[in-house]
């Protein structure tokens, strides 16, 4: 479940990383503000009296994932594409300012930004039995919204021309630019997909957590990263296995540790270092040469 | 040659006065009236072509005098902000961010050796100061000496990890690090939990105590005086060694390696002894400020030393100027004491820097007193 | 008695085969030149040499010691060093820090002298800035006077020079030059034969292997030559034997088409 939502998290880092070579810190806060446009957009519709699940979520979904999405590719166009060139140092302390102006201004301009703010459930309680397990609808809802994202992204990337051009940008800009790809107009698209997956995500965690907060973003993003990276930069399936695995990692060592829930971001973090250390490139391999 | 001597010293007058009217003025029409003269200043200095010119051109012949004009200054601050223990502290505190922000700039800017888990760091020293005083029952001077060399010593713990990894994977090792210190320190027991160490009894060097009301020329200073005297020396002795390091062979062997490592292995520069002892010696430095930090305000506990720390840590480097020492100074400087003046940004203030890295990273990426190229005095 | 010698040194890259059982010596003081088509081997052999690439196989020995396992920066220390195809330098540094990361192998003070006996580190840092405005003064007279400019302003053949200053302020034994005349133009290559044979009346005892697509700049200041074709040594002798081969001229000219 847990996984599920990190695989989409990480997913957005992955693409970026593949189309601009660059890891965008701010995705995390992305993901936050996904999960808080769609706390407002049920809140303004509860408002008007459309509260009904059957009808606000996929409205919630589809404008959080568009106003997400546009503000991803603001982002971009402010502070990534600008320092892409520039030093890896650049766009990590840019993309990481710009996640800290992203978390403040949700702090600071949204009503109590500070609280945690109560998630509405929309999803249907109560759950069945499986052989001792309690297995209940909503976590399969959210399984089942989150696998369909990731089938859809799939889709857009296999087999749309859009996602021939993102494929391309990824292996060689210059080969994709010569083969008549607009560089901008994908770079874009890939922003604006990613930062759709993360709003996806970040309404998910709502659902699930019952409750969003605005600091989410920080350990979101750094999950998410986490995750990406295990998986191989710029690989999307290891993307998606990083996350679950992720996600199983923490459930495990909550389960296992002593006073595990509070440790698991530990364990969890640590593996990732562990990791990081010994196997960079990924599970599934990543994109990175040097030429002498 | 006494034409540049006075220009030096009328200059850093000039500041010295209109910087702490700033501070003090209380009325809306005062401050206006600073801050108009400040923009004069500024400006004279800009579009005059002749005196902007003859300026940098004194204070390069005078480096010496200028320094020590500084020096003065930087002493008399405590006699000038007397009536304010309040902008005592933050002085104070500008000066830990000086002593922190070298450090840390000679593992980025200098090594390029990405950290972003300052705030652990500082954190270490913290906490190591905490538990020596508290638990141990050491002298606060004592527990301040040794506090550095614990955050040193467990940085060696990610030795491995920042030798083998670079660029972004080198930053999610140190924001895993941060995370994990943190986590930590808010659930185990003998770190005080959420709470943190309280008490730490305060720095008494030879009997006297620093929350003891000092004197200067006569003059009644606020008890905060004393750490700010002590952080003074502080961080003008990181700022002095650090130079000194980075205009000597290690600089240069580092600014290699971080701008071609190749081109550095291949002139005999090893990229492990380079790499940690830049991560090292920059780990002390941060662990120092965060050990005097713990005496300064006699508790620590895990808010003080989250990540959003090392982003503010970052903020003081970046707008100074990546790899500048004097660039650390003025970006401490500037970026503490802003925000408490204008109190209605104090709420917005981390959004402030937010934006300010980004606006410096688009269009003055070197920062406002850039690294200058090396001469070796 | 070489200086240096490579037998059987075979370098692969995930199944690419870059380098195939090489055997190459340069004896002391000689010039060697190094020539084949793009892909050959010859910058991998560089990398080799100076331990910037792990040999699946063979042997390297310089001045008697082994040097495959060893890293890069000790392999420097004891006596060789290089140019890179691409121009490496620190744009962002000055002229003369440029030429001074070079003798970092050969610096005697140490960090307390830096901090704390700061006279002493001067005195060294003085008459090592004297050794890199000697080593200019000996391409280009006007540039010791710009050696506190950053690099990045000189124009492309000063900053060749600066390269190759950087190189030989170790005082090497063995040089390594690739491709020195890349994007030069004949001006440029005519100004760079001249600084290889000033450096060669310099250091007389220096011995130095230049890789070179320019075969005028070849003729001209080897005195031997090796050709390279898919990672295997294809020739070797003098210039004129080298350019008659059968073999050097495919591999550069190609074969005729046995059909249409």
């Amino acid at each position: 479940m847990l996984g599920v939502m990190y695989a989409l998290v990480a997913v957005g880092f992955t693409l970026f990383f593949g189309v601009l070579d660059v890891i965008h810190f701010s995705h995390g806060d992305i993901f936050m503000l996904g999960a808080f446009a769609g706390l407002t957009v049920l809140a303004g519709l509860k408002a008007a009296g459309l509260g009904g699940a059957l009808l606000a979520l996929p409205l919630t979904f589809a404008v959080s994932i568009v106003a997400t999405g546009l503000v991803g590719v603001l982002a971009e166009r402010v502070c990534v594409k600008p320092l892409a060139r520039a030093s890896p140092l650049m766009t990590l302390l840019a993309t990481l300012s710009l996640g800290l102006v992203i978390r403040e201004s949700v702090l600071i301009f949204y009503p109590r930004g500070a609280d945690p703010k109560p998630f509405p459930q929309l999803l249907p309680q109560g759950g069945v039995e499986l052989g001792g397990f309690v297995v209940r609808y909503e976590n399969l809802a959210i399984l089942g919204i989150g696998l369909a994202a990731m089938v859809a992204v799939d889709r857009i990337i296999k087999s749309t021309k859009m996602g021939a051009a993102i494929r391309a940008v990824a292996q060689d800009p210059e080969a994709a630019q010569m083969m008549g790809v607009n560089l901008d107009r994908t770079v874009d698209a890939t922003f604006f997909l990613g930062s759709g997956l993360a709003a996806v995500a970040g309404i998910l965690s709502g659902l699930y957590y019952s409750e969003i907060h605005f600091i989410m973003g920080v350990t979101g993003g750094v999950i998410g990263f986490s995750a990406a990276a295990i998986g191989g930069l710029g690989n999307v399936y290891g993307a998606i296995l990083g996350g679950l695995l992720f996600g199983v990692l923490q459930t495990t060592a909550a389960a296992l540790i002593p006073r595990g829930s509070e440790f698991r971001d530990v364990v969890a973090f640590a593996v990732v270092m562990l990791f990081l250390v010994f196997k960079p490139s990924g599970l599934l391999g990543d994109k990175s040469v040097e030429r002498v | 040659m006494s034409r540049d001597l006075a220009g030096v010293w009328l200059a850093e007058a000039a500041v010295f006065a209109l910087v702490v009217a700033a501070i003090l003025a209380e009325r809306p029409w005062a401050l206006g009236a600073t801050g108009g003269a400040l923009v004069a200043a500024g400006a004279l200095v800009r579009f005059v072509p002749r005196l902007g010119a003859a300026l940098v051109g004194a204070f390069a012949r005078r480096r010496a005098a200028a320094l020590a004009g500084g020096a003065v200054f930087a002493l008399a601050l405590p006699l000038a902000l007397r009536s304010s223990p309040y902008w005592t502290f933050v002085a104070t505190l500008a000066l830990l961010y000086v002593t922190i922000g070298q450090g840390l700039n000679f593992q980025l800017g200098t090594a390029g050796v990405i950290n972003l888990a300052g705030a652990a760091f500082a954190g270490l020293g913290g906490y190591a100061v905490g538990l020596a005083t508290v638990a141990g029952g050491w002298p606060s001077w004592l527990a301040v000496l040794v506090g550095p060399w614990v955050a040193v010593t467990v940085g060696t713990l990610l030795f491995v990890p920042i030798l083998k990894t670079r660029g972004h994977y080198l930053a999610l090792v140190t924001i895993a690090f941060v995370f994990i210190f943190n986590i930590l320190v808010n659930n185990l027991e003998f770190t005080g939990g959420p709470q943190g160490i309280k008490n730490i009894p305060t720095l008494s060097l030879g009997g006297y105590a620093f929350t003891t009301r000092p004197a200067l020329a006569g003059v009644d200073l606020p008890a905060h005086a004393n750490f700010y005297y002590a952080a003074l020396a502080m961080a003008g002795l990181t700022t002095w060694v650090l130079r000194r390091l980075h205009d000597s062979w290690l600089g240069l062997a580092l600014n290699t390696l971080r701008d071609d490592e190749i081109t550095a292995r291949c002139c005999g520069v090893s990229v492990t002894r380079g790499k940690l002892l830049a991560f090292s010696i920059g780990n002390f430095f941060i662990g120092l400020g965060g050990a005097f930090y713990a005496v300064m305000v006699g508790f620590v506990s895990p808010p003080d030393f989250d990540f959003g720390y090392s982003l503010v840590m970052l903020s003081v480097i970046i707008i100074g100027g990546v790899d500048s020492i004097p660039g650390v100074v003025l970006g401490a400087c500037l970026l503490v004491p802003l925000p408490e003046r204008f109190r209605f940004l104090h709420e917005y203030r981390l959004l402030l820097y937010g934006v300010v890295i980004v606006v410096m990273l688009l269009y003055r990426p070197r920062g406002l007193w850039p690294a200058q190229i090396r001469r070796y005095r | 008695m070489s200086l240096l010698e490579a037998t059987g040194l075979t370098v692969r890259f995930e199944g690419l085969v870059a380098l195939d059982g090489v055997n190459v010596a340069v004896a002391e003081g000689e010039t060697v030149g190094v020539i084949g088509p793009n892909g050959s081997g010859k910058t991998t052999l560089f990398n080799a040499l100076t331990g910037l690439l792990a040999p699946a196989a063979g042997e390297i020995v310089f001045l008697g010691r082994r040097l495959v396992g060893l890293e890069a920066h000790a392999i420097a220390r004891l006596g060789i060093a290089r140019t890179f195809q691409a121009s490496r330098l620190c744009l962002d540094l000055s002229v003369f820090d440029n030429i001074l990361i070079g003798m970092h192998a050969r610096r005697r003070t140490s960090l307390l002298d830096f901090v704390a006996r700061r006279g002493r580190f001067l005195g060294e840092m003085r008459a090592a800035i004297e050794r890199a405005s000697h080593l200019l003064t000996l391409f280009n007279r006007a540039l010791p006077q710009r050696g506190f400019e950053r690099v990045g302003q000189l124009p492309q053949i000063d900053r060749r020079r600066v390269e190759i200053c950087r190189a030989l302020a170790a005082g090497p034994r063995l040089l390594l030059l690739d491709e020195p005349s890349a994007g030069m133009s004949p001006e440029e290559t005519a100004e760079l034969m001249r600084d290889l044979r000033i450096v060669r009346d310099e250091m007389p005892g220096l011995s130095v292997v230049i890789i070179e697509h320019d075969m005028f700049v070849i003729e001209g200041v080897s005195q031997r030559v090796v050709a390279f074709n898919y990672g295997r040594k294809i020739a070797e002798g003098s210039f004129a034997e080298v350019a008659r081969h059968a073999e050097v001229r495919a591999a550069y000219l190609g074969t005729e088409a046995p059909h249409a």
